[in-house]
């Protein structure tokens, strides 16, 4: 479903990722670990080509991302799920909105729109503050709308970076068993976080990145 | 894309920015406004020289005694000329029976005349789309050279004024719409474009998560458009005001100004001019899209 091959990022005064091979299967929920500017990040950005790759290749869902025509990048994104680290969020518009903002960029019609948003709030729990703004929402909050918002299209993947950054133990436990719910139903996952519990006792791989570089794989 | 979504946002964006938006209105509405005056003014221009050819001619008078072949001659040259619509033959005795009729009444001014003065002529019209200085000028500079023709007059001071006129006028009209609509541009394109760095946050959101540039690009177009369409309604509004509430009061007291006209190709034209020029500028404000 995703395969890295050799890729490498720079920026202008230092390598964010070195020679990076990986490979997620369909279906696969995997994490990605290492301390803040080890690469994560980019790693991510990398799929949803935020950031265009320096070196090496990159395969999502059989599309290779370097000869991906411009026109081609908003088919590739539909098609992935992000729960951005610090969420995007649109303040102007209520929860509801926000939500729904990703069908509507599908051309979803009304009804069939209402449905899905409140499916999504349900899986997230925030049913209740479907007419609330940004603003008035807890972080913890805030994140679980970016994760409804990566989840309402069911997407075949979906890229979630630090989405427990902002919540406590309790509440990262319901992100993750979130995640693990959306997974069975056949998405592929690939979570980037540098807490460890997060990961601990899953049984799913775990990448470990260290200044750029692949420094390990492991299960967690 | 969903188009009722984006006519959805765009509206949002025009009550949420209204004061920037009406400014721009009220802005490209005194542009067309000013531009649509020129363009009554050309059109009046136009309209009143347009009606010179019709009563336009060249008289040839012809010297004393010409022989018939001569005269023949002349007007067989003269038909030979693509400018030329008609020749008409007129003796010095019908000149004087329509020099009698116009006169009429101060009839008396020719009595004592004895013999008729008036000679023998030649009246030329030329096709309507063919009376032009330059046209007249060398259909008279043949004839100059022909034997028999005594004198031609077609009044060429006056042939040149008018149409040195209506030249100035068109050239001068041209030049002040084009910096007007460019004006009206970069009204568009300047309020667009500050729209558009405001909402660059947005816009970014939108792009992550899979809009197509058309899904991006459409709420600013529409909003440009109406833009544009607003103004140009105010301003067709303006011009019929001005027409109808001070021109032809006007006209009252100055019997000239009963000449001019409204075009009324206007009242579709300004409308569409402002929507075009909303669409322009807004068009050019967003600019290329990139990922």
């Amino acid at each position: 479903m995703i395969d890295f091959k050799d890729v490498s990022k720079h920026y202008d005064n230092h390598t964010a990722l070195r020679k990076i091979t990986i490979s997620v299967s369909k279906g696969e929920m995997v994490f990605i670990t290492g301390p803040s500017g080890s690469g994560k990040t980019t790693l991510l950005k990398l799929i949803y080509l935020s950031e265009k790759l320096d070196e090496g290749h990159i395969t999502v869902s059989e599309r290779e991302l370097e000869n991906l025509k411009d026109s081609e990048i908003p088919l590739l994104r539909r098609n992935i799920g992000v729960v951005f680290q610090d969420f995007k969020l649109l303040n102007n518009r209520n929860v509801f909105e926000n939500i729904a903002l990703a069908l509507r960029i599908r051309g979803e019609d009304d009804r069939e729109l209402k449905s899905r948003v409140f499916d999504a709030l349900k899986i997230v729990n925030l049913r209740h503050k479907a007419d609330s703004y940004p603003q008035a929402l807890s972080g913890g909050e805030q994140q679980r709308v970016a994760i409804a918002r990566a989840i309402v299209t069911e997407p075949p993947i979906i890229l979630a970076d630090e989405p427990t950054g902002n919540v406590d133990p309790d509440t990262a436990a319901g992100i993750i068993k979130t995640f693990k719910d959306i997974n069975a139903r056949g998405s592929t996952i690939l979570i980037a976080s540098h807490n460890r519990e997060l990961f601990r006792n899953t049984g799913r791989r775990v990448f470990k990145l260290e200044n750029g570089n692949l420094a390990g794989e492991e299960l967690g | 894309m969903s188009l009722p979504y984006s006519f959805k946002l765009a509206v949002s964006s025009m009550l949420h920015e209204k004061w920037i938006n009406m400014l721009s209105v009220l802005t490209i509405a005194a542009g067309l406004l000013f531009t649509a005056i020129i363009a009554v003014t050309i059109y009046n221009v136009d309209m009143l020289t347009k009606k010179l050819p019709d009563r336009f001619s060249v008289m040839v008078f012809l010297k004393e005694n010409l022989p018939q072949e001569e005269l023949n001659n002349i007007i067989a040259i003269v038909k030979k000329d693509n400018s030329v619509e008609n020749v008409r033959y007129i003796p010095k005795d019908d000149a004087l029976k329509e020099l009698k009729a116009t006169l009429k009444n101060t009839e008396y001014v020719l009595e004592g005349l004895g013999e008729n003065p008036l000679p023998d002529s030649i009246e030329i019209k030329l096709k309507s789309d063919a009376v032009s200085p330059d046209t007249v000028k060398q259909l008279t500079t043949v004839m100059k050279d022909l034997k028999g023709i005594d004198e031609i007059e077609y009044g060429e001071k006056f042939l040149s004024s008018i149409y040195s006129l209506r030249l100035g006028v068109k050239t001068a009209g041209f030049v002040f719409a084009a910096i007007m609509i460019s004006g009206m541009i970069f009204v568009c394109y300047s309020t667009i474009k500050l729209l558009f760095y405001r909402k660059v946050q947005e816009i970014e959101t939108y792009k992550l998560l899979g809009a197509t540039k058309g899904f991006i690009r459409a709420p600013f177009i529409i909003e440009g458009a109406a833009m544009g369409l607003a103004g140009g309604i105010l301003s067709l509004v303006g011009i019929l005001l001005l027409y109808y509430s001070v021109i032809l009061k006007l006209s009252l007291t100055i019997p000239l100004l009963k000449a001019l006209f409204f075009p009324i190709n206007l009242s579709f034209i300004l409308p569409l001019t402002g929507l075009f020029l909303g669409i322009l500028g807004a068009h050019i404000a967003i600019g290329r899209i990139r990922y």
